[in-house]
């Protein structure tokens, strides 16, 4: 007969000690899915006008940086269309839209430089302003979603910063590298002031709540 | 075939053919360029120039009809030897000077009576030709002619392998002067 | 930015000069021999790109240089593609959305393809721009319906790309040189998987249009036949490089699609062959 008294239990909390992960979170899954549907169309957006661009711009090293993170945002919008049907959303083109009119507006005007002369606004609107706010609404959400409930986005998101941190410093390196007269400076500034206040009326990539407020609280949505 | 007219102490060169169908280029331009080249090395030489349009190719190849002060050179080079390879069919004079520079330093080497075992340009060997090339470009880059030494390294390793001794002995000819055939084929 | 993009705005730095096929088919002059009848000989013959040709380093620099920028315009070409369409369901001037990440993946490949060229140019003593640029690569991807582009890109074009490599791999094998053999290789295991990306969507989104299908490959075949630069690709003695028909078959060519293209590059030749007659004919008869 077996002596219990010498068998050693297995029996541990649920979540180890060093594991503070909790269940409250800001987004029920329908909000969540109403920001990745928003993600992944700007990345769709972002990844075509990158794609475009290849074409356009005469420098050859900018040329090579374009395809390279036309991929990376391609994929991002592979991952955000994957998520979409395992929150319930299973027409993923329903939810794929932008925030609202001001954002559609934003993308037509970063999209808008077309001549070869015009390597600095395209980068501007790129690495200057709208990977920017990528990386402002991925880590409001991060850090404001469920850890336990939401940790597919939670996944894809830190992939992507990781993308969208690389690509920045990638962009800004290069626009440090062609703007070097006064000239250059002046139409780098003047781009993205206009750029920045679409995208303030915007809100953000998800609208006026992209990043939160002062009255956002933790368990807004949430447990 | 049309002559440049030069003082007797300077090479006289001709160019066949004098007026050229299939490609843009002009013998008088080709011409002045081998009278330029030939006073650098101090010829005095007649020189024919034979440039086949019919074909892009770029071979090059000279042969001198005796050892001295008074015999013929003739230089042969495929059109695409000269050509400006941005814009097809136009002439280019770097290229050309570059083309032409190393035959006719060929040329001025088998005057020499230590080369007097050097086969003739269409009898060399892969290697042969590689090493005199190499030899060539070298010489022609210190004259002042814009050659690619890069070119000429990665065509030495193509003939003699990719190794750091085929390396050292490309530095050695690109570097020299002087050399006698047996030096430049050891 | 404009739907469509012209191959004549395609940007460039001032070291880079462009032409197109009308123009290269201009010149007159031939390394082949109009009066031979061509035939299939074994490698050993002196037009192949191997080290035994008396140019071999030159030509395998001119030909690195023209790989460079095919694949620059192979990179602006799936950029394109993958912008100029919206994601739908591949009727009327829409592409699956899948279909639009694989060409945004193909871009990053080929920009990847442009960096190992470029490096490869500077290995080789090839100066950026050194040699015309020939736009016809792009001209290819410049049709407004996707399913021509795929045709002409990643089953034409790519396929292309395919011949090339092989030829350069070997060449490098040969040669000993421990990068080129290496470096093309690797970009081939790309190519492998574009045309294979150009097989499966074309199958796909043709799958109930069989007439844009047959479009598709007739449009195929023209670009095949003009890849073929006038008999320079054939198994002929008198071509530079040969179809990779094993890489090929990996891709997914069938038998039946190889023998077509070795048949039309035959015929590319003898065109250019009596092209260049004619055309020393007339300048006999002017002179």
């Amino acid at each position: 007969m077996t002596d219990t008294s010498q068998i050693e239990s297995t029996a541990r909390p649920p979540f180890a000690p060093w594991d503070r992960r909790d269940i409250p979170g800001s987004f029920s899954v329908d909000e969540t899915a109403r920001r990745v549907g928003n993600y992944k169309w700007t990345e769709m957006k972002l990844f075509e006008a990158l794609g475009g661009w290849v074409a356009t711009v005469p420098e050859l090293d900018v040329k090579m940086r374009l395809g390279t993170h036309c991929y990376h945002h391609a994929w991002h919008a592979d991952l955000w269309h994957k998520r979409l049907p395992e929150l319930r959303e299973m027409k993923p083109e329903r939810l794929t839209v932008p925030a609202n009119a001001a954002m559609e507006r934003f993308i037509e005007a970063m999209t808008e430089p077309e001549a070869p002369e015009l390597t600095i606004e395209k980068l501007v609107g790129v690495y200057r302003v709208l990977i920017p706010r990528f990386i402002a609404a991925y880590t409001y959400h991060r850090n404001n979603t469920s850890e336990i409930t939401d940790a597919p986005t939670i996944r894809s998101i830190n992939f992507i910063l990781q993308d969208e941190f690389d690509d920045w410093r990638d962009g800004e390196m290069l626009l440090q590298s062609l703007i070097t007269t006064p000239d250059h400076v002046r139409r780098a500034a003047e781009h993205q002031a206009r750029l920045e206040a679409i995208m303030v009326e915007a809100g953000g990539i998800t609208g006026p709540d992209s990043i939160g407020t002062a009255e956002t609280t933790s368990t807004e949505g949430g447990a | 075939m049309s002559d440049a007219t030069a003082p007797a102490s300077t090479a006289k060169v001709t160019v066949s053919p004098d007026e050229f169908t299939f490609v843009k280029y002009d013998a008088s331009e080709i011409a002045a360029i081998v009278t330029e080249l030939a006073e650098q090395l101090e010829l005095a030489n007649p020189i024919r120039v034979i440039v086949d349009e019919t074909t892009p190719l770029a071979k090059v190849s000279e042969e001198i009809d005796a050892v001295s002060s008074d015999a013929t050179i003739t230089l042969h080079a495929e059109s695409g030897a000269l050509e400006d390879r941005k814009h097809p069919m136009s002439f280019s004079a770097d290229v050309a000077r570059e083309s032409l520079g190393r035959i006719l330093l060929r040329a001025h080497d088998r005057m020499r009576p230590d080369f007097a075992d050097a086969p003739g340009d269409l009898d060399l060997t892969l290697e042969q030709n590689a090493a005199w090339d190499t030899y060539c470009a070298g010489r022609l880059a210190r004259m002042g002619v814009r050659v690619n030494q890069q070119r000429w390294r990665y065509n030495h390793r193509n003939r003699f392998g990719f190794h750091d001794d085929v390396d050292a002995r490309f530095d050695q000819l690109w570097a020299a002067d002087g050399l006698g055939w047996a030096d430049l084929t050891r | 930015m404009r739907q469509f993009f012209p191959v004549e705005d395609l940007a460039r730095d001032e070291r880079f000069v462009q032409t197109n096929m009308a123009e290269r088919m201009k010149d007159g002059r031939t390394a082949i021999d109009v009066e031979k009848q061509s035939s299939a000989k074994s490698r050993g013959a002196t037009k192949r790109l191997t080290p035994e040709r008396h140019d071999a380093s030159d030509a395998a620099r001119g030909l690195m240089h023209g790989i460079m920028v095919g694949e620059i315009q192979a990179l602006e070409g799936a950029g394109r593609t993958a912008h100029d369409f919206a994601a739908g369901d591949g009727t009327n001037d829409t592409v699956p959305f899948e279909l639009k990440l694989d060409m945004a993946r193909q871009a990053w490949d080929e920009a990847r393809h442009v960096e190992i060229s470029a490096k490869l140019s500077d290995w080789m003593g090839t100066e950026l721009g050194e040699f015309a640029e020939n736009t016809v690569l792009f001209e290819a991807a410049c049709s407004n319906d996707p399913i021509l582009r795929l045709a002409g890109v990643n089953r034409a074009l790519e396929g292309l790309a395919i011949d090339v490599f092989t030829q350069m791999k070997e060449f490098g094998d040969v040669a000993g040189d421990p990068f080129l053999e290496f470096c093309e290789d690797w970009m081939l295991a790309d190519e492998v998987t574009h045309v294979k990306m150009g097989s499966d969507w074309l199958r796909k989104v043709t799958a109930n249009d069989p007439d844009r299908r047959t479009k598709a490959l007739e449009f195929q075949q023209v670009v095949d036949k003009l890849f073929s630069f006038g008999g320079a690709r054939g198994e002929s003695a008198d071509s530079s490089f040969s179809l990779a028909r094993r890489f090929r078959e990996l891709a997914g060519f069938t038998d039946d699609e190889v023998e077509t293209i070795s048949a039309m590059d035959a015929e590319a030749l003898e065109e250019r062959k009596e092209a260049v007659r004619k055309y020393r004919e007339r300048v006999g008869a002017d002179a």
